[in-house]
């Protein structure tokens, strides 16, 4: 690799102040950080510095992300070719199926992101902030693999450019960007991001499994007509709670599963990268959501508000989004009490929107957008909590030294 | 007595740790007195050319004329130079015969210093210079002699890597060290706070006069801040001096013999220096850094820190060992560039973060840190990873946040001002975006100072 570094070393100069081809340097210094590690050494105190820096806790989530990745590439395959009644497909067609199908989405997403995220460097004389490679991750697996592609570049686009550039770049952004860009296509191209029919890729002029709706659980659930029961009506279109918990079914590329997503949260936990509180407050506030609104009488409101919650748990996009979205760390909640609030409410107001607002299946998206924008005002007021206590407490310490 | 214990922070497992004997280093024949105060605008008593005593006048602080800085040898001023803005950088000053003779200093017995008055404590400790070792809280510039803080406190630990051990400095220096703590009492009509480690020597822990405080656990534990902080907190009106143990033995030395202590032990460690040459040693103030690093340096490219590696100030070659340096820390500088770094397990990177291996056992062992910082200057991101290794009630994205935004009121109700760019070290060590944390507090601090508060 000796011979790499001096070919890249011997462009360097162009590169720097002077050289040039300066203006590129942002680029120059993502091509060189990602092949070999930087030779910057601390200008002063502390002069050792800790082996994390962005790069490998960024790549962390990548990381974390693979199951739910291949998990959606299989599992995209798996639905086509049961759709599509494919006979005698093996598990390697679902997985070359699902590679046709999924990969052009991603690599989408990543370039044209790309593509912007470094223009911005330039103009900003700033280094890439590897937070781009997990946006341009998160979203595409958060779409349902009929996108048209088109879709995927101008959603990419939207969020990079609206959801984080405008405020300042990466630390500075107020909502999460590839959630941004989810809310984007949803709101702005209705016809390929909702219904029934865009989940599960169909041949052209294909004809599908007799009673093959392709209606996703959430769909089913909110649409139980009243006084019967939402998990008979569950179980009659197929979707029990293990069959929802396994996730081989359509929906959203990476979302279906909740066992990859496990994995990846386990991942994240275990490396100190992702918050287990925001995780683990989100999954409270959804219990609780959905346990009050099981106390309301059934007569007077809709069969879906008697969903119980582990149901909740395992329907839509809840795992992913509470898992890899709700917990990026520049649009959560900073504080630690924030995170409890910030977490619990996601989970409270995800199964709100679900069960009560008849427009959107799928309330997590919202419910994070949501919360990213009053995560500055929880930690406004967690704030204002901790000067007090603060200042209550040196208050006591010194009470307590004066009359010890 | 049972130890305040600390729960938060860090023991960075760097290599090289002295070993608790002192080796004397002989007596320079050029030293250099440097004028290493941020804020100090001195004045001239020498010219170039001028004999000088042990202990006479070289400069004095303008704003407080009674504040000299002293010669530690007798002989001739070399050279006089300047930094920038023609501010004095250093007074080089060549060993030798002199006419002026050695300053002598008031001389006391242990138990005359016991009771006597303040004004002479403090007439004393300036004509000689030591006043500049006390330090003024909030800010840690050179304490205002004008003012009777609410209480001093004496660091008597070393949880950073690598300061001078008490317990071996103090060896043999009993007295002295005794002293000085009866003089600190002379300077308040609070309390004089000696915080030790549970390890300390019994010399130290029976040290009478003051009220002696065990801390344990990781570093920052001990910080002065953290003392401060667990003792007696301040308010931000409030004054406290603050001095280290191993500088009290040389006031305590000024005292009890009535000459100008013209020596220090400090502590020369880290994976830069050779392994038998890691140790403490006695050297005279002003001593050529040659004198002390000659022979005992790896080899390679190495940076020479003054004080720990945490908190200190890279020096340059030509530099000497000055009074207010009581470690000397080296680091190879880290310029190696590695394939691909970023996806290797980590077993020969250390981090503090369970993202790597080494995250998971890896501070049972021993590194060769270097100076590389392992990663790039990124973005600031809000990760709430600064407060695990902060001990004090304090939180720092925050805090850091208001300062960028030179908010200084919110950055004082934050509690800016019961800390120093030290204790945020280990938040700037373990930051991802490699921000340099301990300067934007430095420089909140400043701001804070000028505008008053």
């Amino acid at each position: 690799m000796k011979f790499l570094l001096k070919r890249l070393q011997k462009n360097k100069h162009l590169f720097e102040p002077g050289g040039k081809l300066e203006r590129l340097f942002p680029l120059y210094e993502a091509q060189e950080s990602f092949l070999f590690t930087p030779p910057e050494t601390a200008k002063g105190a502390p002069h050792v510095r800790d082996g994390l820096d962005l790069k490998r806790a960024m790549i962390t989530v990548v990381f974390a992300l693979i199951p739910p990745t291949l998990w959606g590439i299989f599992n995209a395959g798996l639905q086509y070719n049961t759709v599509n009644q494919i006979a005698d497909a093996s598990t390697m067609d679902h997985w070359i199926q699902g590679m046709i199908i999924v990969m052009p989405i991603i690599l989408v997403s990543y370039i044209v992101g790309g593509i912007i995220e470094v223009a911005f460097c330039i103009i900003r004389k700033h280094e890439v902030n590897e937070g781009f490679l997990v946006t341009g991750l998160l979203f595409p697996l958060t779409l349902p693999p009929t996108i048209p592609l088109w879709q995927v570049a101008v959603g990419i686009a939207f969020g990079i450019l609206i959801g984080k550039e405008i405020f300042g770049g990466t630390g500075f952004n107020v909502l999460n960007p590839a959630l941004t860009a989810r809310a984007f296509v949803f709101f702005a191209y209705p016809a390929q991001l909702s219904g029934d029919q865009v989940w599960t890729v169909v041949k052209d002029g294909a004809t599908q499994i007799d009673g093959f709706t392709g209606a996703t659980p959430l769909a089913v659930a909110a649409n139980v007509p009243d006084g019967q029961s939402v998990i008979a009506a569950l179980n009659e279109a197929g979707f029990t709670w293990a069959t929802m918990f396994g996730g081989a079914m359509g929906g959203s590329i990476a979302e279906t599963s909740v066992i990859p997503i496990l994995i990846g949260a386990a991942i994240l936990i275990a490396l100190g990268i992702g918050s287990w509180r925001i995780m683990v407050g989100g999954v409270i506030g959804l219990i609780a959501g959905a346990s009050l609104l099981n106390l309301l009488p059934a007569d007077n409101f809709s069969p879906f508000t008697q969903l119980p919650f582990y149901y909740h748990l395992v329907m839509g996009s809840f795992a992913f989004g509470i898992v890899f979205m709700a917990t990026d760390p520049v649009s959560a909640a900073a504080t630690t009490t924030g995170k409890w609030i910030y977490g619990i409410m996601i989970g409270l107001l995800a199964v709100i929107i679900r069960v009560a607002n008849p427009a959107f299946p799928e309330g997590i998206m919202l419910a994070i957008l949501f919360m990213n924008v009053m995560a500055p005002m929880i930690d406004h007021y967690v704030l204002q909590g901790h000067i007090r206590k603060r200042q209550a407490d040196i208050k006591a310490r010194r009470i307590s030294y004066a009359t010890s | 007595m049972t130890p305040i214990q600390i729960k938060k922070g860090l023991d960075i497992p760097l290599a090289g740790a002295p070993r608790p004997e002192i080796v004397d280093i002989p007596a320079a024949k050029s030293v250099a007195v440097y004028q290493e105060f941020p804020g100090l605008k001195a004045k001239l008593r020498v010219a170039e050319g001028d004999q000088v005593g042990k202990g006479s006048p070289l400069f004095i602080d303008k704003k407080r004329p009674d504040l000299q800085f002293c010669s530690p040898v007798a002989g001739v001023v070399k050279a006089i130079e300047y930094g920038a803005r023609r501010a004095l950088y250093r007074i080089v000053i060549d060993v030798g015969q002199s006419e002026t003779p050695d300053v002598e200093f008031q001389r006391y017995s242990a138990d005359q210093l016991r009771g006597v008055e303040r004004s002479a404590v403090l007439s004393q400790l300036l004509s000689s210079g030591l006043f500049s070792l006390i330090r003024q809280r909030p800010f840690s510039r050179i304490a205002d002699p004008e003012i009777t803080p609410k209480a001093i406190f004496v660091n008597g630990m070393n949880t950073a890597p690598f300061l001078p051990d008490l317990n071996v400095v103090v060896q043999g220096q009993e007295r002295a060290f005794q002293a000085g703590l009866d003089l600190m009492t002379r300077l308040t009509e609070g309390d004089v706070h000696l915080c030790i480690a549970p390890d300390a020597a019994d010399s130290i822990k029976s040290a009478s006069n003051v009220k002696v405080h065990q801390f344990s656990g990781p570093h920052p534990s001990g910080n002065t801040s953290i003392h401060i902080h667990h003792i007696d907190p301040m308010e931000p009106t409030d004054q406290v001096w603050t001095i280290r143990g191993t500088d009290l033995i040389r006031i305590g030395q000024l005292f009890l013999d009535g000459n100008y202590p013209d020596k220090h032990v400090i502590s020369l460690g880290g994976p830069g220096v050779k392994e038998d040459a890691r140790a403490h040693y006695r050297v005279q103030i002003g001593t050529p850094l040659v004198d002390l690093l000659d022979g005992r340096m790896q080899d390679g490219e190495q940076r020479v820190i003054k004080g720990d590696a945490l908190a200190g100030v890279a020096m340059q070659e030509g530099e000497h060992v000055s009074a207010i340096c009581s470690a000397i820390t080296i680091l190879a500088e880290g310029r190696e560039q590695f394939f691909m770094g970023w996806m290797a397990p980590g077993i020969n990177k250390l981090s503090a973060s369970r993202a790597y291996l080494s995250g998971w056992n890896g501070h049972k062992r021993k590194w060769d840190l270097t100076t590389n910082i392992n990663g790039g200057y990124r973005a600031m991101v809000f990760t709430g990873l600064y407060d695990k290794y902060m001990p004090l009630n304090i939180l720092v994205d925050y805090l850091v946040r208001a300062v960028l935004a030179h908010d200084t009121d919110e950055a004082i109700s934050l509690g800016i001002l019961e800390t120093d760019p030290e204790d945020f070290a280990l938040c700037a060590y373990v930051c991802p975006s490699k921000m340099d944390i301990s300067g934007v507090i430095r420089q909140g601090l400043e701001e804070i100072e000028k505008e008053g508060i």
